[in-house]
């Protein structure tokens, strides 16, 4: 048994080593640049940009935060703890925001709060020819982007933290003679700070690593700048020390964020004994709630959709739906399903060695495999474009670059679903599989393959979905004739041309609805 | 049952069958039809769309549009080197092109077509990049905010009376590095950094990637002034006859400087497969037809002496224009970057 175990390891065991390795590398050559750098550089960006890139960055992902939690816990809170007509629709339909991407919420609302839109002449109404509301272009529009497009990370898993929390630990409260506010703000909410802080680490990496919104907002961001550094320079040095930075920045982040989690771990002995009770409310709280949460879905999508439906029946959208705009979905489909098809192939052995042979190398490689979270798209586009260039220049320009950037960089939110339904299965029914006599191959086929293959569908989904929406490293790595619905709308909204970029924009959102769907019914529990 | 496996069998094998295909399809580089060209092109896909469908339905060339950053195309024709795929290079800016050519990646061409409808100082010595349209770096007012004799030259944008009333292009655009090369040659370093300096608290965050953004910051009365090529304004008033803003040709006093000019130019890369071909798009792009589509479409100035610009322009022959010989701006790149990144311009 162990000879064979060895076979079989000994091949897999090389390609999750390669894996890891294709990974780390381009990290590695973006760092060794940004060291090898010469220090003038370096001190004429600490001089200049730097502190500026660094203060914008970090102050975004804190507002934005501060906000998420807000909106996040307390829309968790309503549908899980208290009972209320529509309750259930509302449920869902707070997810709803995840399938707008940032840059189409961001050109939306450059369009809406910009001057002379339509929400400064109803505030002008009110306020007098002269008044003024504040730009989108600014750290506060870009913080009102970034947070209704995010909140929903920490929405759905507080939601999940109030509907699995043991209630008997309220009750005790409660019975001791604590107010039900100070239950909430005493006992309730300290049981979900993990919960919580996932989420928030969720929204930060999110912020840090976005580009759409922020280029469209015009705020400048490490990310943004690394984008700027890299179209308007010759050479790569600045915008390689930039990267090194925004790295540093979002593992600090990751690494709080998991030690977080490791400090304030809780257990429960027993699952729940019965749900939740919701309070219920009368009509003046219910008209409360619907204002609350309509305002809330109407900001981060309703009204986005609606007015997306509009510009795309608009005459001159309607003019750019030809066979070019065609051309746009295909790219963008088949981009999107090679690079979600290469990173189950690679995650798959990572992910199966680190469950059954848990070897020091075999979870190192895996965790290797999460740098990705760490390499927004503007750094892994600049790290693959160095990595090939130094070793195999014959690819640059071709579309394996853009997928080989891709995978790197949506990797992990595939693992995250490939590591867990590896774990489920024991391996106690490989061997029964091996015992009765079916071989290596056929028990893959027939045992372990059937049982991970939701968990497979949902990786595949997770990274087609990311891709199709991915913008910066796309830009920078097509190939000719590889324009996808993304770039389109980019290029179009960049220029201001709302309604020539709403249809793009409108079949991506559309497209991500379903996956959305099958990503949220995965742990959906509707208590 | 044994049917059933069949035919899962028999679907298995057409999926992978078609994995496959698809596969091959996308890895393995297409060999590109024989009368297809492909264009890297720096100007923006809106500017230059039109004029290579014309070519194409006068000759029947298929041609392939990359429509990206200049600098980041030049970037990445280094990169490829003599695997691109690229025939021919389009930029919005001659500093550019010249680069391109000083990096070895552009072809010189012996084409008589181009020496009779195009200036000598519109193009590279050796012919490797032409000119195809000249465009001025002009002050964008609004009428209603800003008199026209307030301004007179560029480098009274600096002045502190326009706090918060700039808008300028961000310092990735080749515009404005010819712009501010152009300055540093006519004024010299030092007067150039309080310029920039100047420039940069009064345009505070009103720092803008594309320049039909300012125009229409300006026209909507968010900013007073800004900084673009002059097509930009044209371009808006096409649309928009009654917006309020108008063109300020600066530099134009006793002793000025002049005004700024740079060309949109196109260069074959010297490794192209398509000489024939590339050939025949230069010539349309430079012969009186095409000229007139960049005159009539985009509002440039053509730089065929016999084809006159869109009546709208200021006459070409009313202001002065900056002696700086189009091809030092590649020369004067360099050192224009480090003075921009010192001042810590966006």
């Amino acid at each position: 048994m162990n000879t064979i175990r060895h076979q079989l390891a000994s091949p897999l065991q090389l390609l999750a080593l390669a894996t890891a390795g294709i990974i780390l590398l381009p990290l590695g050559y973006v760092t060794a640049q940004a060291l090898s750098a010469d220090p003038a550089v370096w001190s004429r960006l600490w001089a200049t940009r730097i502190p500026e890139l660094l203060f914008n960055t970090v102050s975004l992902a804190a507002s934005v935060a501060v906000i998420t939690l807000v909106l996040g816990v307390s829309t968790a809170w309503l549908v899980t703890r208290v009972e209320f007509p529509g309750r259930r629709l509302w449920e869902g339909a707070l997810v709803l925001p995840l399938a707008m991407p940032t840059y189409v919420l961001a050109y939306v609302y450059s369009y809406l709060l910009g001057f002379g839109g339509p929400v400064e002449h109803l505030w002008q109404l009110a306020a007098g020819p002269q008044a003024r509301i504040f730009s989108p272009h600014s750290y506060w529009g870009a913080t009102l982007v970034m947070a209704l497009d995010t909140f929903p990370f920490v929405y759905l898993l507080s939601r999940s933290a109030f509907l699995s929390l043991n209630v008997s630990f309220e009750e005790v409260a409660r019975a001791c003679g604590v107010s039900r506010l100070s239950t909430l703000w005493r006992v309730t909410l300290p049981l979900m700070r993990p919960s919580i802080a996932a989420g928030i680490a969720l929204v930060i990496l999110y912020v840090v690593s976005d580009f759409g919104a922020v280029s469209l907002l015009r705020y400048q961001t490490l990310t943004y700048a690394v984008f700027q550094q890299m179209t308007g320079r010759s050479d790569n040095t600045a915008a390689s020390i930039l990267s090194l930075l925004l790295v540093g920045l979002a593992l600090i982040f990751l690494i709080t964020e998991r030690w977080f989690r490791q400090k304030s771990r809780f257990y429960q002995t027993t699952g729940r004994y019965r749900a939740p009770q919701r309070h219920r409310y009368g009509w003046l709280g219910t008209l409360a709630v619907t204002g609350y949460l309509g305002l809330i879905v109407g900001a981060a999508f309703a009204l986005p959709a609606a007015l997306l439906i509009q510009w795309s029946l608009s005459p001159e959208a309607q003019a750019t739906l030809d066979s070019r705009f065609f051309g746009f979905i295909w790219n963008s489909g088949i981009l999107a399903a090679s690079a979600a098809t290469g990173g189950v192939l690679i995650g798959l052995p990572l992910a199966y060695l680190a469950s059954r042979r848990p070897t020091l190398l075999n979870l190192g490689c895996l965790q290797a495999a999460y740098a990705g979270y760490v390499l927004p798209g503007p750094v892994a586009a600049l790290a693959v474009l160095v990595l090939f260039t130094k070793l195999a220049p014959v690819f640059y320009g071709s579309v394996l670059i853009l997928i080989v950037a891709y995978v790197i960089h949506f990797l992990p939110a595939g693992l995250q679903s490939l590591e867990p339904a590896l774990q489920q299965i024991t391996p106690n029914l490989e061997e029964v599989a091996r015992t009765l006599g079916l071989g290596i191959r056929d028990t893959w086929r027939r045992v372990t393959l059937p049982l991970v293959r939701n968990g497979f569908v949902v990786a595949w989904v997770l990274m087609f979905l990311q891709t199709m929406k991915e913008l910066p490293a796309t830009l920078l790595l097509r190939p000719v004739g590889f324009d996808t619905l993304a770039i389109r709308v980019w290029m179009e909204a960049s220029e201001e041309y709302f309604q020539l970029a709403a249809p793009a924009a409108l079949l991506i959102v559309l497209l991500s609805l379903p996956a959305l769907a099958l990503l949220v019914s995965k742990d959906w529990r509707a208590t | 049952m044994p049917f059933a496996c069949l035919r899962l069998r028999l679907h298995r094998t057409i999926l992978s069958s078609f994995l496959l295909l698809l596969a091959a399809g996308i890895f393995v580089p297409a060999t590109p039809a024989a009368d297809k060209l492909t264009i890297y092109s720096g100007r923006s896909e809106r500017l230059i769309k039109p004029v290579l469908d014309a070519f194409t339905a006068n000759t029947g060339i298929q041609v392939e549009l990359l429509s990206s950053g200049t600098t980041e195309l030049v970037n990445r024709l280094k990169a490829e080197g003599e695997r691109t795929s690229a025939d021919l290079l389009i930029t919005n800016d001659a500093g550019s092109l010249e680069l391109a050519r000083t990096a070895g990646l552009l072809r010189p061409l012996n084409m008589r077509e181009v020496e009779r409808a195009i200036p000598a100082q519109f193009r590279a010595p050796d012919n490797a990049w032409v000119g195809i349209s000249g465009r001025f770096w002009i002050v964008v007012y609004n009428t209603t905010m800003v008199k026209p004799d307030q301004v007179k030259s560029l480098l009274d944008l600096a002045d502190p009376k326009w706090k918060d009333k700039i808008a300028i292009p961000n310092s990735g655009s080749e515009y404005l590095q010819a712009g501010v090369s152009v300055i540093r040659a006519t004024h010299g370093e030092e007067k150039t950094k309080q310029f920039l300096l100047g420039l940069k608290s009064n345009a505070d965050g009103q720092v803008y990637q594309k320049s039909s953004q300012i125009v229409d910051a300006v026209a909507k009365g968010q900013v007073a002034l800004g900084i673009v090529n002059h097509y930009y304004v044209y371009r808006h008033l096409a649309t928009q006859p009654t917006a309020p803003i108008a063109v300020l040709m600066p530099d134009q006093q006793e002793g000025g400087m002049g005004a700024i000019m740079n060309v949109a130019g196109v260069g074959i890369i010297k490794s192209t497969k398509h000489l024939e071909s590339a050939k025949l798009l230069v010539e349309f792009l430079v012969a009186q037809a095409g000229q007139k589509l960049f005159a009539d479409l985009d509002k440039e100035y053509p730089l065929h002496p016999d084809v006159k610009a869109d009546p709208a322009l200021v006459e070409r022959k009313s202001f002065r224009a900056a002696q700086v010989p189009l091809t030092k701006l590649a020369e004067l790149r360099e050192p224009t970057l480090t003075l921009i990144e010192q001042v810590g311009l966006r």
